[in-house]
């Protein structure tokens, strides 16, 4: 476990955004390499109970930003948090873990392993001093650390009472671009990040939106070589992404196949990544 | 005055004989029953009493002792009732000692003099007739359920009087013929799988637990038809055999669950405990040891509908007759063991309020109390589930019976009956018990680590596939060798001899809780 440093306000390696915020934390306690948290960083946040397509959102906008080589910042929460901070530790990019409680407790113990990912090139981040537990009222406070460490904040999913949506406010009240991820209007997940984009979020229709808006090039990366795909599977596949969430039901009776060969192949279009199973419906992974 | 007649006793499904003697001396009148009687047994006396007056017949008035032998082992049972009667008269010379010695017992008595049906009369006859004993005079109600027994003559009474009349040649009862067993084949409600409408998913994965008897975990909200589909499942596996039959009848006779209308279970037993069930009820237990719900499923199917409201100290005690295959209950007087070979099948939500992933209703759970509801059902006894599937709820289209969606072009299967899948099920078993006729098992689900490497070999495509999905998937090692099973059982059920790609990418698809768990 690397050793907890602090550093002060005015300091040289205080996080140089969070000088130009209303309240900045005096003290910050950390584990990591702090020069990461004066770097351009993007938080993204959402529900602690997301969706599986919240779930798939946060991994792969992360992914999207370490390919950029942008930093993501969350807050280490079960759900969207916990996905965000893994797309960006399993594509080598770099994130920030802004905590609730002191830097040496993890909070939820459940991501212990995630916690050492993030260690390994990322920095976690606290205003509490070692020790301190996770109490609820800690957490607002806490997201406008996220929301002031950042270029822009994107809220994935959330529910209409959802803590992300204090990250909003506080990434509002800063001044900083505040970026939402539109859901189906019939799920009750996806009322607080719509209402957002009513309130003059900026809605990410695809991800590349993020890296135009951070005004970086993407003319130079290469685009995703297409994947082969035999005739039953290109079939299913293209059905899928025609019709989005569906089961494999629909799957069988829309495409005249047995639940047999559906199974199968929805398995081996799995493993390519191109298709994700979640509590009985079948999504498109990319 | 001295006599003796034979009638027998059960512990567990067990049963030997008793030797029921019977002596009249003179002296002060007294009725005394030795031989380590229950208070069953003990209060046969008034009942005797009463019976043998109101049948017309002369209550000795003498010191009469009644001996159980062997008077080392405990009797208990109401069937103790017949025997005495018969002892007492022959002693006294109502009917000829040498007639009464030629039967056996077994029967209950009304004061009245009538005769009552009796619990465990299968196994006991069973019992007897290893004995040696041919002939048996037993309760009318219960002649049906013993005439499963071959090579036995059976006498079905009515009443003392009749019998006495009968012992001494005044009247014939003629012995029980064996009954058309389709009079009794038990189909109440008629269900049929052809009554789901859609599900075809999870119909299919219920098919392939029937052929190889995996254990089946249905995971889905409420009304999802995890219950209606369920209550079908034992429709769907193979007819039972002769000796299924039999094994099952002696379990159902113990636990007294015969009537007259069902004097034999024909049908693949279903057995659904609620989820507030006790530990005993559940495995078995008691004083006198009874078979609990698991051996009463015995050859069929045990639905626990919720899984995981079941208190976790009785989802414990499934372990062993999951493992084992049958129940060994301690007791002083022994131990007895109950079969419990069974299918087992299990529903449950996918968090407590129940629409955790339901796009239409909220989930009010927090993601702690997901988490704890689904670690209730976790570790060794899920080791022991084969198979997980989500279901969903069906559209409404599919429900009116449409089979299409009517904004798209669909295509509408008729959906199969439950005799045609199980005509599927039967060709699958039938290649299993070739396959392992020289291995003592019967289908995949008992293969063990060993005969998997002997009979299900894959290729290395294959092999590859299996590798990246645990990768990509996390899968635990629990996981492998289950997926390989079901392989093998859908291979089977297609008749193919090797193992190919594409069953076991269908089988990967039927471990849906280890992708829940792999979440954060």
């Amino acid at each position: 476990m690397d050793k907890i440093k602090k550093v002060k306000l005015g300091e040289k390696d205080y996080p140089e955004l969070l000088n130009y915020i209303a309240n900045p934390p005096a003290i910050l306690y950390y584990q990591g390499d702090i020069t990461l948290a004066s770097d351009p960083l993007i938080a993204v946040v959402g529900a602690r109970k997301a969706s599986p397509y919240g779930k798939w959102a946060a991994y792969h906008l992360s992914e999207k930003l370490s390919e950029y080589g942008v930093g993501v910042v969350s807050g280490m929460a079960y759900g969207v948090d916990s996905y965000a901070h893994k797309g960006a530790v399993d594509n080598n990019g770099r994130t920030v873990a802004v905590l609730g409680c002191g830097v040496d407790i993890c909070y939820p113990a459940s991501n212990r392993a995630l916690k050492e990912e993030i260690l390994k090139t990322g920095l976690i981040l606290s205003e509490y001093e070692p020790g301190i537990p996770p109490l609820p009222f800690r957490f607002p406070m806490r997201n406008r650390i996220i929301s002031g460490l950042c270029i822009g904040t994107v809220i994935v999913e959330a529910g209409l009472n959802s803590g992300s949506l204090i990250t909003a406010d506080c990434a509002a009240e800063q001044g900083r671009n505040i970026y939402a991820v539109p859901g189906n209007i019939n799920n009750v997940s996806s009322f607080g990040a719509n209402k957002l984009i009513k309130d003059g979020a900026v809605p990410l229709i695809v991800f590349d939106d993020i890296i135009d808006e951070l005004g970086i090039d993407r003319s130079g990366q290469k685009r995703n070589q297409k994947i082969e795909l035999g005739e039953d599977e290109r079939k299913i596949y293209d059905y899928i992404r025609k019709n989005g969430e569906v089961t494999t039901d629909d799957v069988c009776r829309n495409t005249g196949r047995q639940p047999s060969q559906v199974n199968s192949i929805v398995t081996i279009l799995e493993m390519k990544g191109l298709l994700q199973t979640s509590l009985g419906k079948i999504f498109i992974a990319k | 005055m001295y006599s003796q007649v034979k009638s027998g006793s059960l512990y567990g499904l067990n049963s030997e004989q008793v030797i029921v003697e019977a002596d009249l001396s003179p002296g002060l009148p007294a009725f005394n029953l030795v031989g380590l009687p229950d208070v069953s047994v003990r209060e046969s006396k008034e009942r005797i009493r009463a019976a043998m007056i109101n049948s017309g017949f002369p209550f000795p008035s003498k010191r009469i002792t009644i001996n159980l032998a062997p008077a080392g082992t405990k009797k208990e049972g109401t069937h103790f009732d017949l025997p005495i009667a018969l002892g007492v008269m022959a002693a006294n010379g109502t009917v000829k000692k040498s007639v009464a010695a030629s039967f056996a017992f077994l029967g209950e008595l009304s004061l009245e003099g009538k005769l009552n049906r009796i619990n465990g009369a299968l196994p006991l006859s069973i019992g007897l007739r290893k004995n040696g004993i041919k002939k048996i005079i037993l309760p009318a109600a219960n002649a049906a359920e013993v005439s499963a027994v071959d090579d036995i003559l059976i006498y079905p009474a009515e009443s003392l009087g009749q019998i006495v009349s009968f012992l001494k040649g005044k009247e014939e009862i003629t012995p029980y013929a064996k009954q058309l067993e389709q009079k009794w084949r038990k189909n109440p409600e008629n269900m049929d799988f052809s009554d789901v409408a859609g599900q075809e998913t999870v119909k299919r994965a219920m098919q392939i637990a029937a052929a190889a008897s995996h254990n089946l975990l249905l995971i889905g909200p409420p009304g999802a038809g995890k219950t209606m589909m369920a209550k079908r499942m034992s429709g769907i596996l193979p007819e039972m055999s002769y000796e299924e039959k039999l094994e099952v009848t002696k379990i159902y006779s113990v636990a007294g669950e015969l009537t007259e209308e069902q004097p034999m279970i024909l049908s693949r037993p279903f057995r659904a405990p609620h989820h507030t069930v006790s530990g005993p009820a559940l495995v078995g237990g008691g004083a006198s040891p009874k078979p609990g719900e698991v051996s009463l499923a015995h050859c069929g199917v045990l639905f626990l509908d919720e899984l995981p409201e079941f208190s976790r100290y009785v989802l414990e005690m499934l372990r062993q007759p999951v493992e084992d295959e049958k129940v060994s209950i301690s007791r002083i007087r022994g131990t007895v063991s109950f079969p419990s070979r069974f299918l087992l099948l299990a529903s449950m939500n996918p968090c407590p309020c129940g629409y955790y992933g339901d796009a239409t209703h909220e989930c009010t759970c927090t993601q702690n109390q997901i988490r704890s509801y689904l670690s209730k059902v976790s570790g060794p006894l899920l080791d022991r589930i084969d198979m997980h599937i989500e279901i969903l709820p069906v559209k409404y289209s599919e429900l009116a019976g449409l089979g299409l969606d009517p904004d798209q072009d669909g295509f509408l299967a008729k959906p199969k009956t439950s005799d045609e899948l199980r005509r599927e099920v039967e060709q699958a078993r039938a290649i299993q018990l070739e396959r392992y006729h020289n291995e003592m098992i019967y289908y995949n689900s008992q293969l063990t680590t060993g005969l998997i490497k002997k009979y299900c070999t894959l290729d290395n495509e294959t092999k590859k596939l299996l590798e990246n999905a645990f990768q990509k998937l996390s899968f635990s090692a629990r996981a492998h060798f289950k997926i390989i099973k079901l392989g093998r059982t859908i291979a089977d059920m297609e008749g193919e001899e090797r193992i190919r790609i594409h069953h076991i990418a269908e089988a990967i698809q039927y471990r849906s809780l280890d992708k829940m768990y792999r979440g954060i």
